[in-house]
């Protein structure tokens, strides 16, 4: 290297004896899209016909879409409890354990992105008091009697006994079709005094107010029925493939959202489009660390929200979509999709019309030396406008 | 006589500024009488000469001035004046300007700092320079020579001797002081500087100056006959202190205390953003550069040994002591007050202003702070000693003690006393709250960062003309220059014992990665690149031997050229016997340049000679004025005056040479022949023939072989182990099966025909779009490297692969410029991405008709290994292993550097230092060697 002034420089640095300027800018950067600049990439020849893979996409949706009955014992469940607890809002009479500010259903069952055979419905709570265990105890205990005398003129089979049970999160209240889960959580500013002896646990609580934000951005912004469709299939990829794992629901419907609306013309893309789109955003790295990933909208700091991963699940969620879209590109959507084979593709060698695919190898290293591990740790995940740079001098 | 004046005189320009000042000025003052007077008159001499430079306006002030000096100089040593004068009058007549005179008055040491210094300047300049320091009459000429170059610097401390002569009578000093701003000053104050420094030197011989290693070289040369000095003074301008000898001085450069020092007036400007935050008002010494709480605080350091001892040493020094009015820092009032009652017993009364005094006298009295009462005198015991006098105090509710009286008047009115005083008696006492120190540096940071943030989108958004390393280059030059000011005006200079410290740039040209400049917006990827980017460009060397068997092969083509041309006008028919005999020579060609697409205007008339093609207006350009070869990488033309019989048109360069993406180890370039007609043969066999003969004719020196090389339609020129490939083509071929409908025999080719005329387009086509891209250049031959050293990467072929990288990289959306590392990244990320997957859209050939796939050549097999390495990439750029993509050993961290140079220290940190960062520091300075494992467990 040609460093002809690296003496003065490093006298200069010295004289003036503040470090170096910290390039303390992060700027990530959005990773190549194709969809983005599709003017530069004129395709070439003719696209190949897709209209199978769009009517296996399609095929794929309608198996995973809950049957009318699933959905009948859900709404069943979901309109009773609302009531009840909607009750308790407007008229709280005798029950003073807690004081309810607001119920609202969130969630899958709210979005319409629900799975079959997941039939589990959410509620939140807000409360107006703080969430003590002994309040959420007695809420349940609440429900459990006004669902009852509810309930009481009505013929109850065996199926749809309904069982209650309390946990860190709040209540479920269950039968054999279906679930509904009470969420509790409380007022924003009352999240602060939360004690964690005593209440319940912080971070929870919070979740459950951004599972309210969440659902009604998405009412606002994703109620496209592409993407209702294409967050279907994406949860049902990601059960099966176990690199997914760690995508969260909600990074799958933004991840969806961004994949059919984020185009120049900001009209939906067709559905074969946009899942292939997912399939190259992820393998492009946008969930790799030093990418501008997707900004959580719901979030008042720029958040990415691929930063909620770790370091090794976002290489190992980049290298499954890599594997996959090679896998996609020579015709093996039905694996993909889960209508022939297994999940084994995305680890095991597979040949397709005699290419063969090899699966990939992780990148993420364990920091060999706790101490640059850190540092490397801190770096990567360094969220919004943090540094490259982490040890102050 | 003579030779005592000779090194009087040479030495002159090294000390003069402390040596004139004794000689002319203070001839009672012993440490500086001994000094040759030659020198005082030297020095006055070039004051006289001096003025002419870009001093002349700064420096009118002090041009006033200079005439009395000169007179003073001349008068009190007429004997050596006429000495001087002998040896200006052998020596330095003529044209003799100010800049030599400077030369003259120290030679020796300039012309060998110069040799480290102007970089940019030929070395034989330097060794002449060096030369003349021994015979200084004689090189009058070089000096002259170099005048611009010389001027700047050496103007500067002869011109600083004025100011630096000057505490003595401060009234001028006032006067000049006024004029002289902040550039000035510093200059001023690397003079003094520089005469300690030299001092030191001198006395060290050859002492390594680690501390001075840009300035110092230059005393280290020095001659070290200087007359005696009385007193060696090692002061250090940032502690400002003395040191007793060069070696405790030495070690007081490297030692902890000046580093802090030096640091913290560095950081002088956050800290004036601190003090703003800081409640209430601080008074500063600027003498020592002392900040201090309080009048009180102000008034113990005005009294303090401390003080009392740097005042001694600015005076003997002969340096100019700042005004004794404290400066206010953050205070309500921004009038300068006096230094409330203060009783300052000025020290030797030498060379200390009176004026100074007066003045003070004369301004009202204000207190900058709101007066504090003390309180809690009460809690305040005395301790008295056995025969009743008082011996200390005790503070019952700070628990502490004092001896001074003074110190417990302050503590009394002191924060924490009052806070005490608060908490423990009357809760209602106000007392200014002091943000904390985490608040304050959670400001701090917030404010840097903004302005970081401010700048970076500035920059971001500043559209650069064209040349982004010029204009980094610039903007680096800019910055430096500024801070440089900055600096001047705190009157601090560092290690900069005079003048002003090179800009560590070099030279305009092409230094990226030549500084690891790390304001710039440079990540760990970027270094890599850059790094590995260096690595696989190809020598200097390397290119030039290119550069000359390319050229001689070019120029040689011409000769061929012409003598092919001067052998077919006699006796055209012949010459034309060879291409297909049904259409007449004008004909084809016109047809050419009518179907090749590049060339895109219609032939007016087939009367028109017919020009090669898409080069039209470079070629006639360069018809014009005529080139040696084709050095610009554009068509070399061989047509003079409009000769239509020329079978050979020109040569181009076409490939990685004329891209500029010859890599290291690169031995295989290529030229292109464009020929009025179909390449025959026998055209090839007799360019070969005439070819040698002419190679020699050009470069008699140089051994070429000649071959034919049929296979490629063309011959191979190989010298030096290098090997040019000249292909014969013709924009015909393209037409040729249409026209004539079948193959004949004699003519090369087509496929390689075809090849060639394509490498042209792709030459054009690079140079309109490539070259220009920010990155790119530097990123395709990354890649070009990758894929000599991958084999997965081998099948891209070079042409897809350069497409493939502009494409990608002028896609960014918004047209945001990227930096090397990230250009690369993104690269990698559209074949991760399953770009050239099949199913993909494809690279679009625009040197093509109808822009077919550039990367067709490639299997499915292929693309898939591709795209499977490149998302293997992908993922080693983004988890901080860009090296095993480029194949490289990992570059250090930047912070690891850093902290290796601050683990230079002397002691370890004590422990009741920050344990968090700064614990592993502590432990490399005793293991460095073993660093990796001392460091490893900290939490």
């Amino acid at each position: 290297m040609a460093r002809g002034g690296i003496r003065g420089r490093g006298g200069m640095n010295r004289g003036i004896g503040r470090p170096p300027y910290k390039v303390k800018m992060f700027l990530p950067r959005h990773p190549f899209d194709l969809a983005l600049c599709e003017s530069s990439f004129p395709r070439v020849k003719p696209a190949p016909d897709e209209t199978a893979f769009t009517q296996a996409l399609l095929k794929r949706n309608v198996d995973l879409s809950p049957t009318a009955s699933e959905q009948t014992a859900i709404l069943n469940l979901v309109t009773k409890i609302q009531t009840v607890l909607d009750n308790l809002v407007v008229a709280p009479g005798a029950f003073d354990a807690c004081q309810l500010e607001e119920v609202r259903q969130v969630g899958s069952f709210k979005k319409g992105t629900m799975v079959t055979g997941h039939n589990v419905a959410d509620i939140v709570v807000i409360l107006k008091t703080l969430p003590t265990r002994e309040a959420v105890e007695a809420l349940g205990n609440k429900v459990k009697e006004d669902l009852k005398s509810l309930m009481k003129s009505e013929v109850v089979t065996k199926g749809e006994q309904l069982t209650h049970t309390t946990n860190e999160r709040g209540i479920e209240i269950s039968n054999s079709f279906a679930c509904v889960r009470v969420m509790v959580t409380t007022l924003h500013h009352n999240i602060r005094k939360l004690d964690p002896e005593i209440h319940l646990d912080q971070k929870i609580m919070l979740s459950h107010l951004a599972a309210i934000r969440h659902s009604r951005w998405f009412e606002e912004n994703a109620h496209h029925s592409s993407i209702k469709v294409l967050i279907r299939l994406l949860r049902d990829i990601r059960t099966r493939f176990e690199g997914f794992e760690p995508l969260t629901p909600w990074m799958l419907d933004l991840l969806a959202h961004f994949a059919i609306m984020h185009n120049p013309s900001r009209q939906a893309l067709p559905i074969n489009v946009a899942f292939r789109r997912v399939f190259q955003l992820l393998s492009a790295g946008l969930f790799l660390p030093g990418s501008a990933g997707i900004t959580d909208p719901c979030e008042g700091v720029s958040l990415r929200i691929h930063t909620a991963m770790t370091l090794e699940q976002q290489d190992i969620c980049c290298l499954t979509a890599q594997t996959l879209l090679r896998v996609l590109s020579h015709g093996g959507y039905k694996h993909i999709l889960g209508l022939e084979g297994n999940a084994s593709i995305a680890k095991e060698m597979s040949v397709w019309d005699g290419v063969v695919v090899s699966p990939l190898d992780k990148a993420y290293e364990n920091p060999p030396e706790k101490k640059d591990g850190e540092e490397e740790d801190e770096d990567m995940e360094a969220e919004g406008d943090e540094s490259m740079e982490t040890i102050e001098n | 006589m003579a030779t005592n004046n000779y090194f009087g005189f040479t030495h002159g320009g090294t000390q003069y500024s402390a040596t004139a000042t004794g000689a002319a000025y203070q001839a009672g003052q012993a440490g500086y009488a001994v000094a040759a007077p030659a020198t005082a008159a030297a020095a006055a001499a070039t004051y006289g000469t001096q003025r002419a430079a870009g001093y002349d306006t700064a420096y009118q002030a002090a041009a006033a001035t200079q005439g009395t000096y000169a007179a003073v100089g001349t008068g009190a040593t007429p004997a050596y004046e006429y000495g001087y004068g002998q040896t200006a009058a052998a020596g330095y007549t003529g044209g003799y300007d100010q800049t030599a005179a400077a030369a003259a008055a120290k030679p020796a040491t300039y012309a060998t700092t110069y040799t480290q210094r102007a970089a940019g300047q030929p070395q034989a300049q330097a060794a002449a320079a060096a030369a003349a320091a021994a015979k200084p009459a004689q090189y009058t000429g070089t000096y002259q020579a170099n005048a611009t170059g010389y001027q700047a610097t050496y103007a500067q401390p002869a011109a600083q001797t004025t100011i630096a002569a000057q505490p003595t009578t401060q009234a001028k000093q006032a006067n000049s002081t006024t004029t002289y701003s902040g550039y000035d000053a510093a200059l001023y104050s690397a003079a003094t500087m520089y005469v300690a420094q030299q001092g030191g030197a001198a006395q060290q011989k050859s002492g390594g100056w680690q501390g001075y290693k840009k300035g110092g070289i230059g005393a280290k040369n020095m001659r070290t006959k200087a007359p005696p000095k009385p007193q060696q003074l090692h002061y250090c301008d940032v502690c400002k202190i003395s040191c007793a000898g060069p070696q405790t001085y030495r070690e007081h450069l490297e030692g902890q205390k000046h580093k802090k020092r030096e640091a913290a007036t560095k950081m002088a400007a956050s800290v004036a953003v601190t003090n703003q935050n800081r409640a209430g008002n601080s008074l500063r010494c600027q003498l020592c550069d002392v900040t201090c709480t309080g009048n009180d605080a102000y008034a113990a350091h005005i009294r303090g040994a401390k003080h009392q001892k740097v005042v001694l040493l600015h005076t003997k020094l002969g340096k100019p002591i700042p005004p004794q009015e404290p400066e206010i820092i953050g205070g309500p009032r921004k009038s300068v007050s006096s230094t409330p009652k203060i009783n300052f017993v000025q020290s030797g009364g030498l060379g200390i202003p009176t004026g100074n005094g007066d003045s003070k006298d004369d301004e009202v009295d204000e207190q900058p702070e709101p007066d504090i009462q003390p309180v809690g005198q009460d809690y305040i015991e005395e301790i008295k000693s056995d025969d009743g006098k008082v011996i200390s105090f005790n503070c019952k509710l700070c628990e502490c003690r004092f001896n001074d009286p003074n110190a417990k008047e302050m503590h009394m009115k002191g924060r924490r006393h009052r806070l005490q005083y608060k908490k423990k008696v009357n809760p209602d006492l106000v007392v200014d709250v002091k943000p904390s120190l985490r608040q304050r540096k959670i400001q701090e940071e917030k404010m840097r960062r903004a302005a970081l943030r401010e700048e970076f989108w500035a920059r971001r958004h500043y559209n650069m003309p064209e040349d982004e390393d010029d204009r980094m280059y610039w903007e680096d030059r800019r910055r430096y220059e500024e801070e440089y000011m900055e600096m001047c005006r705190r009157g601090n200079l560092g290690p900069y014992p005079r003048g002003r410290p090179p800009f560590p740039g070099g030279a305009p040209p092409y230094f990226q990665g030549g500084m690891p400049m790390a304001r710039r917006t440079e990540s760990s990827d970027d270094r890599h690149v850059m790094a590995r980017h260096s690595e696989i460009y190809p020598k200097e060397e390397e290119l030039q031997s290119i550069q000359r068997i390319v050229s001689h092969t070019e120029r040689a083509l011409k000769t061929v050229s012409d003598q092919l041309a001067e052998s077919t006008k006699p006796k055209e028919g012949q010459a034309q016997q060879p291409p297909t005999p049904q259409q007449p020579v004008a004909a084809p060609a016109a047809n050419a340049a009518n179907a090749t697409p590049a060339a895109a205007k219609p032939v007016e008339a087939p009367a028109v000679v017919p020009k090669p093609e898409s080069e039209n207006k470079s070629a006639e350009q360069q018809q014009q004025q005529p080139k040696e070869d084709g050095r610009d990488n554009q068509l070399f033309s061989f047509q003079q005056d409009r000769d239509a019989n020329r079978i050979l048109k020109g040569v181009m360069r076409v490939g990685h040479l004329a891209k500029g993406l010859l890599l290291r180890g690169d031995t295989n370039v290529e030229l292109v022949v464009l020929c009025a007609d179909k390449p025959t043969l026998a055209l090839l066999r007799k360019v070969v023939d005439l070819l040698p003969p002419a190679l020699k004719q050009v470069a008699p020196e140089n051994t070429y072989t000649v071959t034919i090389n049929a296979a490629e339609a063309g011959l191979t020129v190989v010298g030096d182990g290098l090997t040019v490939l000249v292909q014969l083509t013709s924009p015909i071929m393209r037409e040729q099966e249409a026209a004539s409908g079948g193959l004949d025999r004699d003519v090369l080719a087509r496929g390689k025909c075809l090849q060639a005329l394509a490498a042209l387009r792709h030459t054009k086509w690079f140079q309109a779009r490539a070259l220009g891209l920010h990155s790119c250049v530097v990123i395709i031959r990354i890649l070009r490297d990758l894929c000599q050293r991958v084999p997965t990467w081998s099948p891209l072929s070079s042409w897809a692969m350069e497409l493939l990288a502009e494409k990608v990289i002028s896609s960014v959306p918004g047209q945001v410029q990227l930096s090397p590392g990230d250009a690369l990244r993104r690269v990698m990320e559209a074949v991760a991405s399953g770009l050239l997957l099949p199913g993909g859209p494809g690279l679009g050939d625009p040197c093509e008709k109808d822009s077919p796939d550039a990367a067709s050549g490639l299997s499915a097999q292929q693309r898939e290994d591709l795209t499977c390495s490149a998302q293997y990439a992908l993922r080693l750029i983004a988890y901080r292993q860009i090296y095993k993509v480029l194949g490289m050993e990992p570059l250090p961290t930047q912070q690891k550097v850093f902290r290796r140079d601050r683990s230079a220290r002397k002691r370890r940190r004590s422990g009741g230092e920050q344990a968090d960062s700064e614990s592993d520091s502590g432990k490399m300075v005793k293991t460095e060697g073993t660093e990796t494992t001392t460091e490893t467990p900290v939490k």
